[in-house]
């Protein structure tokens, strides 16, 4: 029997709260009017993390050739971070014509002679689904042949979205790592981080303090990352869920199978990490621990009030505009208005339903819900005076014409913004934004023009 | 000539730099003014490509796909997507053309695009560009030639004041400009094709409209056949020059495979001289020469010191190469992203079709190197010196504004590089 997901069931995920209404969006990409990753892709940023993996690209040039080495996924790992390398089988025109499992084969030798991973995932990809290589029988020969685990990946951008890609490489880890070895050592607070990617190191910001209270994080899926700990994670005594519902199938299904209860965070802005910190310790169900952690928290945001307390200052009364997509249109207004700031409006634009909910409570209602960014903005900077735009490169041009201050909330990140530490980075990013006199200068009329 | 290795000696490609197909024909529609570049392909190509070219360029990149789905890769032949992504695209923007061009997956399928261009009523160009074959340079070459093909008006008048400028991938926008100021210095009106010095450079982030904007309009590409000179610079650019020409056969043609450095540079001036009739060159030119001898001199101490790795497409290694090796730099190893008669042309002791890999197993062999921004991890771990170049370059501001070319920018290069051998040599003594 073949061990490929089934893509109909993936679809389906009952977990999913807007997949009743929003299947068929979720799935067919409009011609001619989509801008998003393909399934490959979302794969790859569930997967490629594990930085003591190999991630064998079985394909042609365009799949990993133009996105190796985009994402500041941090490890700490300390072989090798094989997520910042690029592997693919590159395929040609004659593999194309005799197929290329052959190539596959021995690209797999090489990496496991030369680089010694403790894992190869190998993702299909367009052309080689297509050419019908099939990647299960090589990597279970291969999988004998070096005794390590080799994880077929299939996800071809071509069978959806991003956010399948990622449901798809979720349930590759099910099958072929999870639950294949025993943890060396249990205890009763170990957890799992899931859809936690550590991007500029997002996931460090936090797990000091869980360490702290006497979580353990057995396994992550996968920022920062170990094949064997995600092996072990059967054993964990909860799923958590940071910010990614693609895996909702995943933590669905290791309940079933394993009866991990999951609950699902965020750490963006203080009000979140505070509350996702005790939701985790009120989830493993222990008063002790709760005690503890309610007791950090009120330490850490005394001490982040402290810190805060100058940009404060400076942000008081200061309105901002949030253009952006998705769960960010209220995750960074939360964070915003945690420092201070009173968000005007944000954008609703790509948002869910729920998304659109969250967005109302926090902006109350008086806040404006843009559904049209791109043509709204410059009016609404105008009504009510803002003093900040932060939005994606393209609105660059708007904050210029209205002279004033601009941030780039879409731009590859390179710095945390994540848990109560990365409040203060974003503060400091925001006030110089506003300090800034660069908008102002760059619209200066040349002398020539009237 | 040193050695030259065309084919990769493993399976598999270990930290690759080579770029696919598509992409050079997506850049090259960037190229014409108001152009809409349609992908035909799975929607991930697409969004790879628009996220690399936004962060390399810092500028918004108009791109389309026809978002080919299971159903469509299956069963259908490509028309209905692709007609559809073109209905999709003129009900929001009005573009000057469509630049429909293929991925493998499509090419796997076997989709004729020349029989849905001839359903499609919208000006469109298309082009074969499977991902693989060949790398962004020759994508671009393919798509250069293709528009050439498909939109100029064959005629058998010549304008002698006229000059096309047919430059590879590589140049950048600055270099493009720089290279049309200088035909025009010698008294000819020049039209570049494709040409990104306009359309993706200087924007001043207003450009909100979601086509490209600046480059060669369509009306200039159709009338391109009564140019007098047709000047194509770098291997790549060949087979386009040869589909203009057979527009009009009178055209005179001059080729050149890089214009980096004094002897290069010499060569085109002393055509330009020829063609326009004139003397003397102006005198900015005169002075620029000088300069460039000056920095020959000034730079050689320490580039005569110095080995260096390049990598890059074929057409960039020739023209950096010979910079270099003029003053007395050498090029222990050149890493090609693809094969090309070009690597004959590449003054260095060994030329390699190849990976990063490879670079890091020849590591001992160069002190400085000379490639994208994927070589820095590579410079940092073994402690070499560093000048970026190519694609992509993500870690630098200012891409669009670098000019190796001519005597001007070829006096800047070999500043910046042997100042950057210098800085190397300074930090290595410290160990
Ligand atoms: S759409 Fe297909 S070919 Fe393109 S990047 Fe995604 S997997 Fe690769």
């Amino acid at each position: 029997m073949t061990r490929k997901p089934k893509i109909r069931d993936l679809l389906d995920e009952s977990a999913c709260t807007h997949s009743p209404t929003k299947k068929n969006a979720c799935n067919a990409p409009t011609p001619g009017a989509t801008t998003g990753g393909c399934a490959f892709e979302g794969s790859q940023i569930s997967l490629f993390p594990y930085a003591d993996a190999a991630h064998l690209v079985h394909g042609p040039m365009t799949c990993v050739g133009a996105s190796w080495e985009t994402r500041l996924t941090h490890t700490s790992w300390a072989g090798r971070d094989l997520t910042q390398m690029g592997f693919t089988t590159g395929i040609t025109t004659n593999d194309v014509v005799f197929g290329g499992e052959e190539k596959l084969r021995s690209s797999i030798d090489y990496i496991v002679e030369r680089y010694a991973p403790e894992a190869v995932f190998v993702y299909s990809t367009c052309v080689t689904a297509m050419i019908g290589d099939d990647i299960d029988m090589v990597c279970k020969q291969a999988a004998e042949a070096h005794g390590i685990p080799m994880v077929p990946v299939h996800a071809p951008g071509f069978v959806g979205s991003k956010n399948l890609g990622s449901r798809i490489a979720g349930e590759a880890v099910l099958t072929h790592l999870v639950g294949t070895q025993e943890p060396e050592t249990s205890s009763p607070f170990d957890i799992n981080l899931i859809g936690e990617y550590n991007v500029t190191g997002d996931m460090w910001q936090y797990t000091p303090l869980l360490e702290e209270l006497g979580i353990r994080v057995l396994s992550t899926l996968s920022g920062d990352g170990r094949v064997a700990h995600i092996r072990s994670a059967h054993r964990a005594k909860l799923n958590v869920i940071v910010c990614a519902k693609s895996l909702v199938s995943l933590t669905r299904k290791m309940q079933e199978r394993y009866g991990t209860p999951f609950i699902s965070v965020s750490f963006y802005g203080k009000r979140d990490t505070s509350a996702s910190i005790l939701a985790i310790a009120e989830a493993l169900g222990d008063a002790e621990l709760v005690a503890r952690t309610k007791q950090l928290i009120t330490r850490e945001e005394t001490r982040l009030a402290q810190q805060l307390a100058p940009y404060r200052e400076i942000f008081e009364g200061k309105k901002a505009v949030l253009n952006t997509g998705g769960n960010k249109s209220w995750s960074i207004a939360s964070a915003l208005q945690d420092l201070g700031f009173e968000v005007v409006a944000t954008s609703v634009k790509k948002a869910t339903e729920a998304d659109k909910e969250k967005a109302r409570e926090y902006l109350g209602e008086a806040g404006i819900l843009m559904t049209n960014p791109g043509q709204e903005q410059a009016k609404v900077i105008d009504q009510t005076g803002a003093d900040l735009l932060l939005a994606g490169g393209r609105s660059l041009f708007t904050a210029i014409k209205k002279k004033i201050a601009f941030a780039d909330v879409n731009q590859e990140k390179k710095k945390s913004y994540g848990g109560y530490a990365g409040l203060l980075n974003l503060a400091e990013d925001l006030k110089n934004a506003l300090q800034n006199p660069v908008f102002k200068n760059v619209a200066r009329r040349a002398p020539w023009e009237k | 000539m040193g050695e030259v290795m065309r084919k990769p000696d493993k399976p598999l490609q270990v930290n690759p730099f080579r770029l696919s197909q598509p992409m050079g024909a997506a850049l090259a529609f960037l190229g014409i003014d108001r152009c809409m570049p349609l992908m035909h392909g799975g929607m991930g190509c697409t969004s790879f490509t628009k996220v690399f070219l936004t962060r390399h360029f810092c500028e918004p990149i108009a791109i389309q796909t026809t978002a080919v789905t299971d159903v469509t890769a299956v069963l259908d032949g490509g028309d209905g997507s692709i007609v559809e992504a073109v209905q999709n695209i003129t009900k929001k923007v009005a573009p000057s053309l469509i630049g429909l061009h293929s991925t493998g997956l499509t090419e796997t399928k076997g989709d004729d695009l020349r029989g849905v261009a001839s359903q499609v009523d919208y000006p469109l160009v298309y082009v074969h560009s499977t991902d693989y074959e060949g790398g962004l340079e020759s994508g671009w070459g393919k798509t250069t030639k293709a528009l050439i093909e498909q939109l100029v008006e064959p005629t058998t008048a010549t304008r002698t004041d006229k000059a096309v400028l047919l430059p590879h991938v590589s140049l950048t926008p600055i270099e493009v400009e720089k290279l049309k100021e200088f035909v025009v210095l010698f008294g000819f009106e020049v039209h570049a094709l494709p040409d990104l010095s306009t359309s993706l450079d200087g924007h001043l982030g207003e450009k909100q409209s979601a086509l490209s904007s600046g480059g060669t309009t369509v009306e200039v590409i159709s009338e391109l056949a009564d140019a007098g000179l047709v000047l194509s610079v770098g291997d790549s650019m060949q087979p386009s020059a040869a589909a203009l020409l057979k527009k009009n056969p009178s055209m005179s043609h001059l080729h050149l495979n890089h214009v980096q450095g004094l002897s290069a540079t010499d060569e085109l001036a002393s055509a330009l001289l020829e063609a326009s009739g004139l003397e003397q060159p102006p005198p900015s030119v005169v002075r620029w020469r000088k300069r460039l001898q000056d920095a020959m001199l000034d730079s050689h101490f320490s580039l005569g010191q110095t080995r260096i790795l390049l990598v890059g497409e074929p057409d960039f290694l020739a023209g950096a190469g010979k910079v270099l090796s003029e003053a007395g730099a050498r090029i222990t190893l050149a890493l090609s992203t693809v094969d090309s008669p070009q690597l004959n042309n590449i003054p260095a002791d060994r030329v390699r079709v190849g990976d990063l890999e490879d670079a890091e197993a020849l590591q001992e062999d160069y002190d400085l190197i000379v490639g994208n921004c994927h070589t820095e991890a590579l410079a940092h771990r073994f402690h070499k010196g560093l000048v970026l170049r190519g694609y992509p370059s993500w870690e630098v501001v200012g891409n669009q504004l670098q000019n190796d070319l001519l005597y001007e920018g070829g006096a800047y290069f070999l500043c910046e590089v042997a100042n950057a051998a210098e800085h190397m040599r300074a930090a290595k003594h410290k160990f």
